[in-house]
């Protein structure tokens, strides 16, 4: 009995040298937290984060929550926390409850930031945005207009009816609509979870509801398809447009069946890639200027001292010709 | 088995109720709507019900049995999974029909050897596997979501043989199959003597295993059939895939009668149940409640129809011993 | 090995937990022994909390049998903390704010005490219901916004930590499921529940008021969730309208690994702590190597079969 103790002792003091050996190692460690795994445009960001790792020659890491939970995302954060990672960038669930873990970072002098999806007031070090809120509210707003008219009732359909950041950009909608289109209607939101048969049903309610819609908006990208089948099968493509921040594979189809008039988004690879270059500065202990040069961008990134905003650029529109130049 | 013997075509009292509920809220919605009673409409409702009625038919075979499956969403996500890659894959759509019902009977098997052989309570064990098929679903689809599926299924719900869509025939021979196998073999009485009675089934020589095995298979296949239905639909396959359709399930076949203790079940209940859902759901919309209330609403069903339910028996009942006085 | 065999119920599935949780323990510190420190107790004790509060509040209302479960729980927990802050809004003093979140899960609880007793509607369907009323109710009333505003001295309570414990975890589980323990093993209330959960009719039968001691289970089961209700507003800082979400799935699944009998009668309050402990640790094991979080839910899932499968094959030894 002794001998198998000491042949288990020896052998997993052997693991523990060779444990030791490999985790040793000198490079800094950046990761990223996602609001959900295993959706397309986290997939991507996570593309662009290996991407800028591999270029950087930082360590990324890559782990998120499988339900929009707030609780078990705050979890990740904490163990990343007590792993001891140099930067932590999260997509926030909701802004309100990520004090606990900003704290907690402070408290171990790790850099914390957000990316994706911010909270303003919780003493982030910086927020890596895709695009202001305020910008990416307006854009699908303008972009309507343009195509049907200021004289429109339109329907909005979001994902969690806690998600902070599409909360926000729905109040820029409104926001938009009230100040510049004052004839254009904007129904109530509604809320579809995060599935698509509920975001179909709930489209399809909204039509009939309404006869005389002409656009429904898909806030979450979890809603696209949703919204986009609700349109095909109601037999109503070309009096109803879709249109939402959906990624070009995810909305491909739609477009061009003519179920989506257009989707709003930014590169997500690209800003995860921003993502772990905002954390290599961070824990270099540079200063982010008003322009920055990053590897790989064309244009310089912008960064606002005032409201710590690293900012990745306008975002793009994507329509049936030109969605195909485009694969994430 | 009086139970078994009625209950076909003439309705039993909650039946009547649930089809009276029914017709109010109709009525309700329409004077409050003007957009609620038009054909648009009701082949919405109809089509927004077609997942879970054969989940549901799935559901009340095994509740009536005396088990349970709260696994049924992920089920029909793996599914919904075979479908969507052998539509992307190319395969003749006519096969890609049977790969849904086929995945989840495979799956049935697997769920039924876990519950069945290893003797634990149907509610744990399908909720631990719950979370295994979980997992599952997101290695299979990892991250990238199956979207922009080819047209190939749509068949399924567009065409029209004698005036209905393919989907109403094939939900009605589902429905007349199971009332087939109910109320015209052995396997029905097996069944619901086992829901009443898994030990005294046992005794008296019923094959208690292979019917329960049976169930559970019969309930994948049914979800797998949802599952090729809701690629038909949607042309779509996403993580979250059937995430809350159990427990809606469970609820709408509790509404329509059947017991979760076993040994009960109507099918023209769970008909109606499902229906009254969905039409509770969209009417709801239709006249500007917000979304967000639509769980409240069910919940709210649920409850109020069985707690009515017991409370006018006890009435009748405290009546009848007044009357007997 | 025949000692083994004699341990049988709930001293085997102890046995089992406190096994697989050593595994866990050597695993990882073969693997990362950097994990080893106060802060990881921290950690995990701090994201039990509410878990176990919730777990306890799940294993009573199975215990006493009457095919007894409780699915709102997770939607108590949320409708706590958003009655409470709303309540904070109209105008509660903020003093009143822990009683006014225990108050609510109390009357949560009842409710579904008095579907199941009074009604006598079975207590999946019961709470089946009052899972979509109350988690329905807390995200209508608020339109999904979270509701902040809670008291700053509530947060240095919810946040604290005393020699590496949480506050909350010191000041309420670890009481709590003291006062559980000691009331199942050496008092007469204990021994009801037990006799209830094992034969309900010889129960009736000595005179135990069944029905009475079970709507207080379901009430008490209501209070633990506001508890749990009020930790996430004084740790979060703010009250969240879907707070509870999946607890319904991971209090039955503590409840259960923990040798909670799912027809009643069978299991202990040690048996429900160490699950949660396991769980918890286990997820935070994982999250330390890195692992991918989509196995989380699988593993949980195949460790619950097969700690129900190893006590079913110790009955078939007996």
């Amino acid at each position: 009995m002794l001998k198998h103790i000491r042949k288990a002792l020896a052998i997993s003091a052997l693991f523990l040298a060779v444990s030791t050996a490999a985790f040793a190692q000198d490079k800094p460690k950046v990761a990223f937290v996602p609001q959900l795994i295993g959706i397309p445009y986290f997939n991507a960001m996570e593309a662009g984060g290996n991407r800028a790792a591999k270029e950087l020659g930082v360590d990324f890491i890559y782990s998120g929550p499988v339900d929009t939970n707030p609780v078990d995302q705050l979890q990740i954060v904490q163990n990343l926390i007590d792993q001891g990672v140099n930067a932590i960038s999260v997509s926030v669930l909701d802004a309100s409850s990520i004090a606990p873990v900003v704290e907690a970072a402070k408290a171990k002098g790790i850099k914390l930031f957000t990316s994706d999806s911010d909270a303003p007031d919780s003493g982030r070090a910086v927020y890596v945005a895709q695009a202001t809120d305020e910008g990416l509210g307006s854009t699908i707003i303008d972009e309507l207009v343009k195509r049907v008219g200021e004289d429109a009732k339109i329907g909005i359909v979001s994902g969690e009816a806690t998600a902070s950041n599409l909360n926000a950009w729905i109040g820029f909608m409104q926001k938009q609509a009230a100040a510049k289109y004052p004839k254009l209607k904007l129904l109530e939101p509604q809320y579809a979870g995060g599935t698509a048969e509920r975001a179909a049903q709930i489209s399809g309610d909204l039509m009939a509801a309404n006869p005389d819609i002409k656009a429904i908006i898909a806030v979450a990208s979890t809603t696209c398809p949703g919204v986009a089948q609700a349109i095909e099968t109601a037999g109503k493509i070309g009096s109803v447009i879709g249109a939402g921040y959906c990624s070009p594979n995810t909305a491909r189809s739609y477009l061009k069946s003519g179920a989506f008039g257009f989707t709003v988004l930014w590169d997500p690879a690209q800003l995860g890639y921003l993502t772990v270059w905002a954390g290599k500065q961070l824990i270099d202990g540079k200063a982010f200027e008003a322009e920055n040069k990053v590897p790989g961008f064309d244009n310089p990134v912008t960064y606002d001292a005032a409201t710590g905003i690293l900012l990745l650029g306008p975002p793009a529109v994507f329509t049936a010709e030109n969605v195909d130049k485009f694969d994430f | 088995m009086r139970q078994l013997r009625n209950g076909v075509f003439s309705l039993n009292g909650r039946e009547w109720s649930l089809l009276v509920a029914c017709v109010l809220a109709i009525i309700v919605f329409s004077v409050a709507s003007p957009y609620y009673a038009t054909s648009g409409n009701a082949g919405t409702v109809l089509r927004n019900s077609i997942e879970l009625l054969l989940v549901g038919l799935g559901m009340m075979l095994l509740l009536a049995m005396g088990g349970i499956d709260v696994s049924v969403g992920v089920v029909m996500g793996l599914a919904a999974i075979g479908v969507g890659r052998a539509l992307g894959a190319g395969v003749d759509p006519v096969l890609t029909a049977f790969v849904g019902p086929l995945t989840g009977a495979l799956l049935g098997l697997l769920t039924a050897a876990v519950i069945v052989l290893g003797r634990i309570p149907a509610i744990v064990g399908t909720l631990g596997l719950l979370g295994v098929y979980r997992t599952a679903i997101f290695v299979l689809l990892g991250g990238q979501w199956l979207s922009g599926l080819p047209t190939g299924l749509t068949l399924l719900l567009g065409t029209t043989i004698l005036g209905l869509p393919v989907a109403a025939w094939v939900i009605a021979f589902a429905y007349l199959a199971v009332w087939v196998a109910l109320r015209r073999t052995p396997f029905g009485l097996h069944l619901l003597a086992i829901g009443n009675s898994e030990e005294k089934a046992r005794l008296s020589g019923i094959p208690v295993v292979k019917v329960r095995f049976a169930t559970f298979i019969v309930s994948g296949a049914l979800t797998g059939l949802a599952a090729t239905f809701y690629v038909a639909n949607y042309r779509n396959v996403e993580m979250t895939v059937g995430s809350t359709l159990a427990l809606d399930a469970i609820a709408a076949v509790v509404l329509g009668g059947t017991s979760i203790l076993g040994g009960k079940c109507s099918l023209v209940g769970t008909v109606l149940g499902v229906l009254l859902l969905r039409i509770l759901q969209n009417g709801l919309l239709l006249t500007g409640v917000p979304s967000l209330w639509q769980p409240v609403v069910t919940g709210g069903l649920l409850i109020g129809v069985l707690g009515f339910e017991v409370l006018s028996n006890r009435l009748s009942l405290s009546q009848l011993g007044w009357a007997s006085k | 090995m025949n000692r083994i065999r004699k341990l049988q119920g709930p001293a085997l599935i102890l046995a089992l937990l406190a096994l697989l949780w050593i595994i866990v323990i050597l695993v990882l510190l073969v693997l990362k022994p950097s994990v080893f420190s106060l802060a990881t107790v921290t950690t995990i004790l701090q994201f039990s909390t509410i878990l176990a509060l919730v777990a306890l509040g799940q294993a009573i209302v199975i215990m006493a049998g009457g095919a007894g479960i409780d699915l709102s729980v997770g939607g108590i927990v949320s409708l706590s903390a958003i009655s409470g802050m709303l309540a904070l809004k109209l105008g509660l003093p903020a003093f009143l704010l822990p009683p006014a979140c225990i108050l609510a899960g109390a009357v949560l609880g009842a409710f579904n005490g008095v579907l199941v007793t009074k009604l006598s509607i079975l207590p999946l369907i019961a709470t089946l219901g009052t899972f979509f009323v109350y988690s329905g109710l807390a995200l209508a009333l608020t339109g999904g916004a979270a509701q902040s505003g809670v008291p700053s001295w509530l947060l240095i309570w919810g946040r604290g930590v005393f020699s590496g414990i949480p506050v909350p975890f010191l000041t309420i589980a670890i009481p709590v499921f003291a006062i559980a323990g000691i009331v199942l093993m050496w008092t007469a209330w204990g021994r009801w529940i037990y006799a209830m959960g094992f034969n309900e009719r010889s129960a009736r039968l000595v005179g135990i008021p069944v029905d009475r001691a079970r709507l207080i289970l379901y009430s008490l089961s209501g209070v633990l969730s506001g508890a749990a209700a009020l930790i996430s507003l004084a740790w979060l800082g703010s009250g969240r309208p879907n707070i509870g979400q999946n607890l319904e799935l991971e209090s039955l699944t503590a409840a259960m690994l923990g040798g909670i009998a799912i027809l009643g009668g069978r299991g202990g309050v040690g048996g429900v702590f160490a699950a949660v402990m396991l769980l918890v640790t286990l997820k935070t094991g994982l999250l330390q190597l890195n692992v991918n979080t989509v196995w989380q839910v699988g593993i949980v899932g195949a460790l619950l079969v097969f700690v129900l499968l190893a006590d079913r094959l110790s009955q078939n030894w007996r």
